[in-house]
């Protein structure tokens, strides 16, 4: 081993991006390709109206204010839902893997809750709070805090012991231990859970507006159905889905990019 | 610093037996015995890191420690490796960073610097706490003979410089020798100290 610094490692060449993005734009190309052919060979636009009419009835939709009206009730939702569970599922899993008696005593309500289908906890939610937004909430985020737990339980396992001593030699503070120690250790984690959460979260709240709410994408789409109306239902869905790949795109991703810099090897 | 330690065990197994260790001021001491003789376990004890055993320990209030490995965080940057633990300023971080031969690295995260530099930013931070005892748990054992030679002769110098006192664990006499502590051996199952003639001390290479 020697005292100077190791050599940069040889960086394979980058390809640039649009390279790296051309197999999944053809492929989403082949498969609008695909939908308006079946919808061109049917020519019943009730059944599966065309790529554009379903354009056309989303971009009605934006002009009329709805689109981002309902859009943005339902985004609050997800976020409200997805900071709860974050929080609660983080502390709940941090804890269960640094504490082997928390961990036994509350196991057996996790699996049971793990196991629960989404559509029971919310409509006991419904039930025993009310129709109203903390129900709604709460309910999504129950769906969401075990899954967190596993994924924050086993990280809080691996967390390093060497480090932990070095934090205690030098007397870290509580808070400084957290924030410099012990949550750049969980990053992998927490990202993996924010970014498996986020996908799984609305859905489960377009649940719970079709179940019980008058806004949001979910109670709109409960109201197209009603009316079998195919091309709004698929405009709204569409809409959430691009609302949802931009989130993942512009906010989840940049920030684990950021939170993985110090893995570069030379600078 | 003084410890009085009854006795340790490992799931009722004895490894350390009656144990008595005191250290006056910029004393400097050094556990030395076979691996597996129960050295890092007194050292953990010393240090705080192990509190179940049976007798009393006090310790001046401020402690530093350098580890087997450099256990640094790889999330942070030299300069935050050496101000976050220790709470000291970045100006004087730096100036330890130019002491360690690290200077200008204030940015470098700690996987792009080689693992002597590794070892030489540990040593830089243990020094940031401003110790009253510098413990050290064989802090030259993985390293080739060249950097490990370059390590023990900045560590002296950080020492003769600080004032502080020492507690080295290590299983090379002439380490001690050469950081001028005083040998003590770890012997016997469980371990007991065994306090090598004083006075018997060689003198400092500098002193030559």
């Amino acid at each position: 081993m020697s005292d100077r610094t190791p050599p940069a490692p040889a960086t394979p060449a980058r390809r640039p991006r649009w390279a790296a993005l051309a197999p999944g734009l053809i492929s989403a190309a082949l498969v609008l390709g695909l939908w308006a052919t079946l919808a061109a060979i049917g020519d019943d636009p009730r059944r599966l109206p065309s790529p554009l009419l379903v354009l056309g009835r989303l971009w009605a939709l934006g002009a009329s204010g709805e689109l981002w009206f309902h859009t943005g009730m339902t985004l609050a939702r997800v976020l409200a839902a997805f900071a709860v569970a974050m929080v609660a599922g983080g502390a709940l899993g941090l804890w269960m893997g640094r504490s082997a008696t928390a961990d036994r005593w509350l196991n057996p309500s996790l699996v049971v809750l793990l196991n629960l289908p989404a559509l029971v906890v919310i409509v006991l939610c419904y039930i025993w709070i009310g129709l109203n937004e903390t129900a709604a909430i709460l309910s999504v985020a129950l769906n969401k805090i075990p899954v967190v737990a596993v994924l924050l339980r086993e990280a809080g396992r691996a967390l390093s012991p060497d480090l932990d001593d070095m934090a205690r030699v030098f007397g870290m503070r509580p808070l400084a231990r957290l924030r410099h120690v012990v949550l750049p250790q969980l990053a992998p984690a927490i990202a993996a859970a924010a970014r498996s959460g986020i996908a799984l979260i609305w859905k489960i709240v377009l649940v719970v507006e079709f179940l019980g709410r008058s806004n949001g994408v979910g109670f709109k789409l409960h109201m197209h159905f009603s009316n079998f109306d195919v091309a709004r239902v698929l405009a709204w869905a569409l809409a959430f889905v691009v609302v949802m790949l931009l989130i993942d795109l512009l906010i989840l991703r940049p920030w684990q990019d950021s939170a993985n810099r110090w893995r570069q090897d030379a600078a | 610093m003084r410890l009085e330690l009854a006795g340790k065990q490992f799931d009722g197994r004895p490894v350390l037996g009656p144990i008595t260790l005191e250290l006056a001021p910029a004393q400097r001491v050094a556990l030395l015995g076979p691996s597996g003789a129960g050295k890092t376990t007194l050292m953990r004890i010393i240090a705080g890191l192990d509190t179940r055993f049976h007798g009393l320990r006090q310790v001046p209030e401020r402690l530093a420690m350098v580890f087997q490995e450099p256990n640094l965080l790889p999330w942070r940057t030299a300069l935050q490796n050496i101000t976050l633990p220790t709470g000291t300023t970045p100006d004087a971080a730096r100036a330890l960073l130019a002491q360690v031969g690290l200077e200008g690295r204030d940015a470098a995260w700690p996987r792009q610097l080689s693992l002597g530099q590794q070892r030489r930013l540990a040593l830089a931070r243990a020094f940031a706490a401003r110790p009253q005892i510098l413990l050290m748990d064989e802090p030259f054992a993985s390293l080739d003979a060249d950097t490990a030679g370059r390590m023990l002769d900045l560590t002296a110098r950080l020492l003769d410089d600080s004032g502080a006192g020492l507690v080295l664990v290590t299983h090379d006499p002439s380490e001690a020798a050469f950081l001028r502590a005083q040998p003590l051996r770890l012997r016997g199952t469980p371990a007991t100290l065994d306090v090598g003639e004083p006075g018997a001390l060689p003198p400092h290479p500098r002193d030559i």
